[in-house]
């Protein structure tokens, strides 16, 4: 019960204290904007690296974690695009070295790639072509025959023109039926879709959608599709042999180029790992600057802060002599003054908060961001935390008065 | 038959330390006040009354000496022992009224017993009993700024009756009225004095000292007169 009626008081307390916002709200709301705009930008922040940190997920799950991709071009470079232009293209003839040496790398395909205009019907659409060998069935990451079926070895020995379809055909040519037995025209040749992929959806990966996407025998793609292109390997490992996997495939394709040791690598090893470098350098230039700017801000918001509770406690010198002249004790007179900060702050971050709302319903109309519910529980320990802080000094000051100096105050 | 002794000064002193100087605001003073009085202070300014008024009022404590408020030895408490002292035992009136201006005169009342840990509903009817008592029942919701000087003292008195304390401790009570208003208020502190209420009235005014029934005179920090 004692500890019950303790409680009360400080309800009681908090009451006082908030009733000393509710008479001045101009200045509670100037105060409390530096604490909104540091709530504001740190929301924005970590909305954007955990919105980073989810694109670079799905590029994993895309590339896969246990594969790499022997190309020309490196999918990491820094303005220096001229070195890799001259660079000879990647033959398929390559592989046979790969399967022939390697002790690591456990499967392998060519993949060939362009983008060509496919249509069905009346409709028609820009796709991206893959042409693969039969192994690639087992090499798909971020995503799997749903429904029907991959080609066959016979199929690719034969340039058979059947394809696989990636998620968005369906809907796009189809009017979200079957496609399984149809046939669409791609390059004016047409195809028979023989399997269809599960959906993949956004990524930051080029081309956008990862599901616009139509894979067939490398030998079909070879006789038909000739126009630009091209090609890669893809070589299938097991994830904690990456690096060494890596390695080694760099020395048979040295080897397979015929490059003295002094010469340059002319092709790059790829793996999902150089996207990580890239996401990573993203996340933390945003990351740095935003936690510099919020720092900033929620510093300056909680001088703010302890600016206006010194005015008030000294505008208020005769109330708080007058109440411990009427028995209120240095504690009561404490958390009236905390709680008063403590208020402030709050006030501030949920205005940051609503912002945030207002501004994620606007953005999720054409950007993958969400809102976080943990962040309005991260900002009111913010706030608390801010408000203590900040309130701390001008509340002991007050707490420390002597009521025969404050109420003889004016 | 003898009264209950409420308040028992033994020889305290109190001493101001101001750089080289010591000043002696109050020498070996005794004093002792009984239930039902009502006792005038009488003294000039820089006589000490203001200092002996403070550690009746337990807002201050002697240097020397003993201090005993309803038998409770007063003068080694810590301060929130005495907070609690002052908010059960004493009552403040003030020359200023010192009431909060933003608040009506039901939640005016109502300052002291927040911190007596009383329930919403049991600070408000005994605040409203408090000011029925004074005359004010029909101006509860009123601000100070929506009263007269009177009527903002009888708030005051209100406030200080409001948890029938052991003694109403009154500084000047009468200092910033009209002599219509003190005259009010003088009476009104006769009717509690007749009610069974221990008065203090610290006073430089003669008119006001008259009414009590025993007269301090207090000079260079000594009592000079007690009768």
């Amino acid at each position: 019960m004692e500890k019950f009626l303790k409680m009360s008081n400080i309800f009681q307390n908090i009451a006082i204290g908030l009733r000393a916002i509710k008479s001045n709200p101009t200045r509670v709301f100037l105060t409390s904007l530096g604490l909104t705009i540091g709530i504001f930008t740190v929301s924005i922040i970590t909305a954007g690296v955990s919105s980073i940190d989810k694109e670079f997920e799905k590029s994993m799950a895309y590339y896969g974690n246990d594969k790499l991709y022997v190309s020309t071009w490196p999918w990491s470079f820094n303005f220096d695009w001229w070195k890799y232009r001259n660079r000879p293209r990647i033959e398929e003839d390559n592989l046979q070295y790969i399967t022939q040496y390697s002790e690591y790398i456990d499967d392998v395909s060519l993949r060939k790639t362009t983008w060509i205009r496919g249509s069905y019907g009346n409709t028609a659409s820009w796709l991206q072509i893959n042409g693969v060998y039969p192994s690639y069935q087992d090499m798909l990451s971020g995503t799997k025959i749903e429904n029907g079926r991959f080609f066959s070895q016979n199929e690719w020995d034969l340039q058979r023109r059947v394809i696989i379809v990636g998620a968005t055909v369906r809907d796009g040519f189809f009017d979200g039926q079957d496609p399984i037995g149809k046939t669409i025209r791609l390059g004016g040749v047409s195809f028979e879709v023989i399997g269809e992929l599960k959906k993949q959806g956004m990524g930051m990966v080029p081309g956008g959608t990862l599901d616009n996407l139509v894979i067939m025998p490398s030998t079909t793609f070879k006789r038909i599709l000739t126009r630009w292109g091209f090609d890669e390997l893809v070589l299938k490992t097991k994830p904690e042999q990456m690096a060494i996997a890596k390695e080694e495939a760099e020395m048979i394709m040295r080897v397979a180029r015929k490059l003295k040791p002094d010469e340059e690598n002319n092709f790059a090893v790829n793996s999902a790992d150089a996207y990580k470098e890239q996401f990573d350098s993203l996340k933390i230039a945003i990351a740095g600057v935003g936690f510099l700017v919020t720092g900033i801000s929620l510093i300056v918001s909680a001088i703010g802060i302890m600016n206006v509770m010194f005015v008030s406690v000294k505008e208020r010198t005769k109330e708080i002599g007058l109440r411990k002249a009427m028995g209120a004790t240095s504690r009561n007179i404490l958390v009236q003054f905390l709680s008063e900060a403590v208020t402030i702050s709050i006030i501030g971050g949920l205005a940051g908060i609503i912002l945030v709302k207002l501004l994620t319903l606007v953005l999720a109309t054409f950007l993958p961001v969400s809102f976080d519910l943990l962040l309005i529980f991260y900002t009111f320990l913010v706030c608390v935390f801010i408000g203590i802080t900040a309130g701390m000094i001008p509340a002991r000051n007050a707490a420390n008065l002597n009521p025969i100096d404050a109420l003889r105050h004016e | 038959m003898s009264k209950k002794e409420i308040i028992s000064i033994e020889s305290i002193s109190k001493i101001y330390q101001l750089g080289d100087n010591v000043v002696k605001a109050l020498d070996n003073v005794s004093l002792k006040i009984f239930e039902n009085d009502f006792i005038s202070i009488m003294g000039p300014s820089g006589s000490g009354k203001s200092t002996l008024m403070n550690i009746i009022g337990c807002l201050d404590v002697p240097s020397k000496g003993t201090y005993k408020l309803d038998n409770i030895e007063i003068d080694k408490m810590t301060d929130s022992d005495l907070a609690k002292i002052r908010n059960q035992k004493i009552g403040f009136v003030f020359q200023t009224f010192n009431l909060l201006p933003k608040l009506n005169a039901v939640q005016n009342v109502e300052v002291p017993l927040i911190y007596s840990s009383l329930s919403k509903s049991e600070r408000i009817s005994k605040a409203k009993n408090a000011l029925n008592s004074v005359g004010l029942g029909n101006r509860l919701d009123h601000k100070p700024n929506e009263l007269s000087g009177g009527q903002r003292q009888r708030v005051a008195i209100a406030r200080a009756l409001v948890n029938s304390p052991s003694i109403i401790l009154a500084d000047e009570p009468t200092g910033n009225l009209d002599s219509k208003s003190g005259l009010e208020i003088l009476k009104f502190f006769d009717e509690l004095h007749q009610a069974g209420n221990t008065i203090i009235v610290v006073t430089h005014e003669d008119s006001v000292a008259k009414r009590a029934k025993r007269k301090v005179e207090i000079f260079d920090g000594k009592i000079s007169k007690d009768e």
